[in-house]
């Protein structure tokens, strides 16, 4: 009797245990498997693909028109770059040297951006046809010197990754922001009348959309833009522009080469 | 040895896995609240755009380039005397917020009003604005006041996090302008603004819409870096004096209904249409009338429309 009690009590035992380890084991699979990689494409928490137009509500007379020749209010030129913006030849009016990506988002434009693959964001615009490739992954490396440049994009947790508080681990998705550095640029006009940035200058970038009730979406491009040659401190300037429905108005005008 | 129950064991066996089943059923940690990003501290303006205007000496008479004026705005806006700043009522005036943000500067501090039963954080402050119109930003969910209720410099406003932007919608705000040159705002404006943190960077997107002066909403952006230890101004002046010897009392400085201001036009070259604003001057299909507007004009010495 005695041991047949002994052998039940064992038994019953053991399946506690048993019951246990299973709620241990349950518990101890949190957190689930880290979820496989996610392209550039997916991982963003903003679309900034569309069409985009820019409005012109800041510096409309240095914007709009081409101003006079030594107009360089507002830019904190070094004295090189004073010297290189009154050599401006008033009849390289036009240039491609305006539409470059330091340049480029501060003409009266509309922009298409839209994914050429899952890692490149491509960036249009309409003003001087030019195209930016902001690149993800950039595995190709930089070639010769452009317009354009070679621009890395990597999408950075809106405060830097450095100020956010108040989230939880499981909660909805960091929001992130587009940040852009640009590099290997060929030397290009800040503005029209020839105000140059050099070919040293590294242009930085954040690219921001928000909703506003009314039903209005923008696009901010914020740029900063160190040049060690032309400017005596960071130019900093932003741009913001209205999304559009479509394409109607998207009016391609090219730029004159030199 | 003591004998254990075998009923009591099996009651404890299915204690056990239903003290551990809830654990592992949980799943991912609720939601939470919506991240929010740390705004607190001194911010220093960028003042590479407009710098001219947005500091000293201000924007130009009739210059009312960039804005989405309707025919009342303008109106309003051409009768707009500077000396009206000299007037004694209006020499410790604030700026509203439909402009405080934009100029002269600011260099503002975020600070935080904390519930002191919960320790949650009720409010941000802006302060630092021009002669003190700081600003109190809600966060706890409070409603707008009645249409009816008083307006202020500071207007009333309230914010809440949407996708990593702190987004403060304002009503209540008194009438002043959205520029230092009398372009208006009336007090049924309502201004909608997102903070967007990058670092040590700051981004301020501000929608001003009024029915009353606007064809459509006005939209700018400005730029602050974190600057810690910065001593922020907009200290009140207390001391009225006088300004104008030729000032009596009573008087309202102001043009005259249909006045025009042709010296900003004169002076830049430009079509003077193209400087009474509008929303068409916006956008770039403008350029191509301005180009036609000035070959129109003739040779101008200074800038093209190109």
């Amino acid at each position: 009797m005695s041991n047949q009690h002994a052998f039940r009590s064992a038994r019953l035992g053991a399946c506690v245990a048993v019951a246990l380890l299973a709620g241990h084991r349950l518990a101890g699979q949190q957190p689930p498997a880290p979820p496989a990689a996610r392209t550039p494409r997916a991982a963003a928490t903003s679309d900034l693909t569309g069409y985009w137009v820019s409005v012109v509500t800041e510096e409309w007379r240095w914007r709009m028109i081409t101003p006079p020749k030594g107009d360089y209010t507002s830019i904190p030129l070094s004295d090189e770059g004073r010297r290189v913006a009154f050599l401006w030849d008033p009849q390289t009016d036009g240039s491609c040297k305006a539409y470059g990506a330091a340049g480029l988002m501060r003409m009266p434009t509309r922009l298409n951006i839209s994914w050429q693959s899952d890692a490149v964001l491509k960036v249009e615009s309409d003003a001087g046809q030019q195209t930016r490739l902001l690149q993800f992954a950039p595995t190709p490396q930089p070639g010769g010197r452009s317009l354009q440049g070679f621009s890395v994009a990597e999408w950075e947790p809106i405060g830097g990754g450095l100020a956010g508080r108040g989230g939880r681990a499981g909660g909805p998705p960091t929001p992130v922001a587009l940040k852009v550095v640009t590099t290997n640029l060929l030397e290009g006009w800040l503005r029209r009348n020839g105000v140059a940035y050099s070919d040293a200058t590294t242009l930085t970038e954040y690219w921001d959309r928000v909703a506003f009730p009314n039903g209005d979406v923008w696009l901010t491009v914020s740029q900063y833009v160190s040049d060690p040659k032309y400017l005596t401190a960071e130019y900093t300037t932003s741009m913001h522009f209205k999304r559009e429905s479509d394409g109607s108005k998207w009016k391609p005008a090219p730029c004159r080469q030199a | 040895m003591r004998r254990i129950d075998p009923f009591r064991l099996a009651l404890l066996a299915i204690t056990a896995a239903i003290i551990a089943s809830p654990i592992s059923a949980q799943g991912p940690p609720d939601s939470g609240p919506p991240p929010m990003v740390e705004l607190t501290g001194s911010w220093a303006m960028s003042n590479d755009e407009e710098r001219l205007i947005r500091i000293d000496p201000g924007p130009e008479l009739g210059n009312f380039t960039g804005f989405p004026l309707n025919a009342a705005g303008r109106q309003k806006a051409l009768t707009w005397n500077a000396t009206i700043q000299a007037v004694p009522e209006h020499q410790s005036r604030a700026h509203a917020a439909t402009y405080s943000m934009r100029g002269p500067g600011p260099n503002f501090h975020m600070g935080e009003i904390i519930d002191p039963a919960t320790r949650r954080l009720m409010a941000y402050t802006i302060t630092g604005l021009f002669e003190n119109a700081n600003r109190t930003i809600w966060l706890d969910g409070r409603p707008h006041p009645s249409e009816y209720a008083e307006h202020l410099w500071n207007g009333f406003s309230t914010g809440e996090w949407e996708n990593g932007a702190l987004h403060v919608t304002t009503t209540h705000v008194k009438p002043m302008f959205i520029q230092r040159n009398g372009i208006p705002a009336s007090p049924y404006a309502v201004m909608h603004e997102f903070f967007i943190r990058h670092g040590d960077r700051l981004l301020l997107i501000s929608q001003v819409d009024d029915p009353v002066y606007l064809e459509e909403p006005m939209v700018r952006t400005s730029t602050f870096r974190w600057n810690p230890g910065q001593r922020e101004g907009g200290l009140p002046q207390v001391e009225v004096a006088e300004e104008v010897p030729s000032l009596q009392q009573g008087d309202v400085p102001h043009y005259p209904l249909g006045s025009r201001h042709p010296e900003y036009a004169d002076e830049n070259k430009l079509p003077f249409e193209a400087t009474l604003g509008g929303k068409e001057t916006l956008y770039p299909e403008y350029a191509e009338k301005l180009k036609q507007l000035m070959t129109k004009q003739g040779p101008a010495s200074g800038g093209s429309s190109k």
